[in-house]
């Protein structure tokens, strides 16, 4: 019997299951957990300043890190305030980018896996350097910080 | 459903979720306000990545996403650790910067009281005493040069101290 790439790639498909594979599981939570994230800064206001996270490192130490102020300046960004949120903190609008960015990867690179099952190992890597460049560029001043402090 | 191929799915499981909290781990360990609390998912992910590698046999398919989710639950860890170290070492210099921060205010304290004028008044009942000092640089130099050059008596000196 012979099989047209066709009928190849619809058995593919059909067998599929999401349960078995690693790289859709990941990027179903990944996608779940960055919503979340983003539930938590809708729900908390910047105007009533009710955030349950408080700065552990300004606790211990007294002075503000790079990072206080970010859980306003993504809340505010969130809700269309751009000059205020980048008030709060100016690393604010590269995280957000880096969340939103990876929330619509997540959901295009599952979309592309599940289409092409002949080009899955190169999307992994593809997938595996982009998001680690993305994130390098987004988390960059507090990864100087560190390094600058050490 | 053979004894291998549930090694092989529990060992899946154990490397999806070690992976997943590892990725989590790395990115909350980043953040300096939240960084110092990345250490417990990050020992999660390694303890769950450790169980899964020593269920999982020597070729099995989820031992990449195991040794994936270790190093990246390793190297999370070590960020979150680097944190604890910075936090250490800004208490350390916490109470330094406040004593610098004395000290200047002192000197500037010291350096503005040189050219202020000072006046003191007690009072008890009815007597008063008033003491005023005059203790402008700046006239005490021009006090100095008037002298040198005799314009003034070295009585009239003592007008600027009553």
């Amino acid at each position: 019997m012979i099989h047209l790439p066709e009928q190849n790639d619809l058995n593919a498909r059909a067998h599929f299951s999401i349960r078995n594979d690693t790289y859709l599981i990941c990027n179903l939570v990944f996608s779940g957990f960055i919503l979340m994230l983003f539930m938590y800064f809708l729900i908390f206001s910047p105007d009533r300043n009710n955030y349950p996270v408080v700065c552990i490192h300004e606790k211990i130490t007294g002075q503000a890190c790079s990072s206080c102020g970010l859980s306003h300046s993504l809340s505010l960004i969130l809700r269309g305030r751009i000059e205020e949120a980048l008030r709060w903190n100016e690393n604010g609008i590269a995280v957000f980018i880096f969340f939103v960015s990876q929330f619509f990867l997540r959901l295009f690179f599952s979309h592309y896996y599940v289409n092409n099952p002949d080009f899955r190992k190169q999307l992994i890597v593809t997938d595996i350097a982009g998001s680690s460049l993305i994130f390098l560029l987004a988390f960059m001043p507090f990864i100087i910080n560190i390094f600058r402090w050490l | 459903m053979t004894m291998e191929e549930e090694k092989k799915n529990s060992g899946q499981t154990f490397g999806i979720a070690a992976l997943i909290i590892a990725i989590i781990t790395f990115i909350i360990a980043v953040i300096p306000c939240i960084g110092l609390t990345a250490i417990i998912p990050g020992i999660i992910a390694i303890v769950l990545a450790s169980v899964g590698l020593s269920q999982v046999s020597g070729n099995s398919s989820s031992r990449g996403v195991l040794i994936a989710g270790l190093v990246i639950g390793i190297v999370a860890s070590v960020i979150s650790l680097s944190q604890y170290v910075i936090a250490g070492k800004l208490v350390g210099k916490w109470p330094n910067s406040i004593e610098n921060i004395i000290e200047e205010v002192q000197e500037n304290v010291v350096k503005e009281l040189k050219d202020a004028s000072v006046s003191i008044k007690v009072e008890n009942g009815d007597e008063e005493v008033e003491i005023n000092v005059n203790q402008r640089k700046k006239d005490k130099e021009q006090i100095l040069e008037e002298l040198e050059k005799g314009i003034i008596s070295p009585d009239d000196t003592l007008t600027g101290t009553e």
